[in-house]
């Protein structure tokens, strides 16, 4: 899942003071499951932010509102509504969410409450890693389901730096070294000889180096309510 | 019934309705009863109230495999051929009729044959033998 950490609060009292009524806008879907984004996050930022001491001028009205996802376009803009004299929005979502909510009622300004960090996993409750870089090309089949894109800081494609030492990582003790966690689970499955197979260069054009991404899928235009 | 089922260990702490991140679990105390409630539209079914649950009370596999739920139930054309259900007749006078003019229920199959000439617009039955 797309991970998020809620930014330091006095940037966020400070992209919103110029405003009158503030919209704070939880998503509930990615971030609400990380604890960062969600209904709950959202109400206890409205509480936070809705305090004298942060503003020398005037307190801004703020109002809350969740919607399922804000990276749909359509569905924000059928099913959440801005109440009257909104003067801005402050959403809680990813960095998807945020832009697209910014589209749906441009020209209202759209703030971001996170920073986006990661994508993902949870290997227990309350922990996220990041999983995947997203790079389009995915060599997890070579690697032991283990991304060295990701996963080492160096997102090397040959083994280990120099820096790898007894499992870590030279960035530190609680990171572990991928390429040693590859080497590792390869020797487990019996599949040592992949690490001995001559690769091609990553190409990095699918993982953005050639400009956004885009995908259509064939046959789901025609159903979405504003084609 | 609910997606969100507990079994006989639930004794009501409350500990999934506070860690539940997307705030799909709430109760209410009534009538000297408690009552769990789960709200389908706000759960995110990312397993917290499973795995924070002292009583191991929460059967999270009714969220992970569930149950079809009948939505709505209407009247359906067949192909007059085989019998193939294709569309109700609101969607043959709304749509189906209008991008297929003089189209008689039929499927994509017995469609191919009757442009092949298997058989003429209209007489399948007879032509067919279809009873």
């Amino acid at each position: 899942m797309i991970v998020g950490d809620l930014k330091p609060l006095e940037e966020i009292v400070s992209a919103i003071k110029e405003y009158k009524q503030i919209l704070v806008l939880g998503c509930g879907s990615c971030v609400t499951v990380c604890l960062s984004g969600g209904e709950k996050e959202a109400e206890q930022l409205c509480h936070e932010l809705s305090k004298v001491k942060h503003y020398k001028g005037a307190l801004p009205k703020f109002e809350m509102g969740c919607i399922l996802r804000q990276c749909e376009e359509d569905l924000v803009h059928e099913y959440q509504t801005i109440p009257d004299g909104t003067d801005a929005i402050l959403s809680l979502a990813c960095g998807a969410g945020v832009q697209t909510v910014a589209d749906a009622y441009d020209p209202l300004p759209v703030i971001p409450a996170l920073n986006t960090t990661f994508l993902g996993a949870s290997a227990k409750p309350g922990n996220w890693s990041e999983m995947c870089r997203g790079c389009g090309d995915c060599v997890l089949t070579f690697t032991g389901g283990i991304c060295p894109v990701a996963r080492c800081a160096k997102s090397l494609f040959n083994g280990p730096c120099g820096g790898s030492q007894n499992g870590s990582c030279e960035v530190g003790l609680d990171t572990p070294c991928a390429w040693a966690m590859i080497y590792y689970r390869l020797k487990r499955q019996n599949k040592l000889h992949l690490l001995e197979e001559i690769r091609t260069p990553k190409d990095w054009r699918p993982g953005g180096a050639a400009g956004p991404r885009k995908r259509i899928r064939i046959g789901l235009g025609d159903g979405t309510k504003d084609s | 019934m609910s997606y969100f089922r507990v079994n006989k260990n639930c004794n009501g702490c409350l500990s999934c309705v506070e860690n539940c991140p997307a705030a799909a679990l709430s109760y209410s105390d009534r009538d000297d009863r408690r009552t769990l409630q789960h709200n389908m539209t706000k759960c995110a079914r990312c397993g917290q109230c499973w795995r924070v649950c002292p009583q191991d009370a929460i059967e999270f596999r009714h969220l992970l495999v569930g149950q079809w739920d009948d939505v709505v139930t209407m009247d359906v054309i067949r192909c007059r051929v085989c019998g193939e259900p294709l569309y109700s007749p609101d969607y043959q006078q709304k749509v189906f009729g209008t991008v297929n003019t003089g189209s008689e229920p039929l499927c994509p199959q017995h469609r191919q044959r009757q442009a092949a000439g298997f058989f003429k617009p209209g007489k399948a039955e007879s032509q067919l033998g279809v009873k």
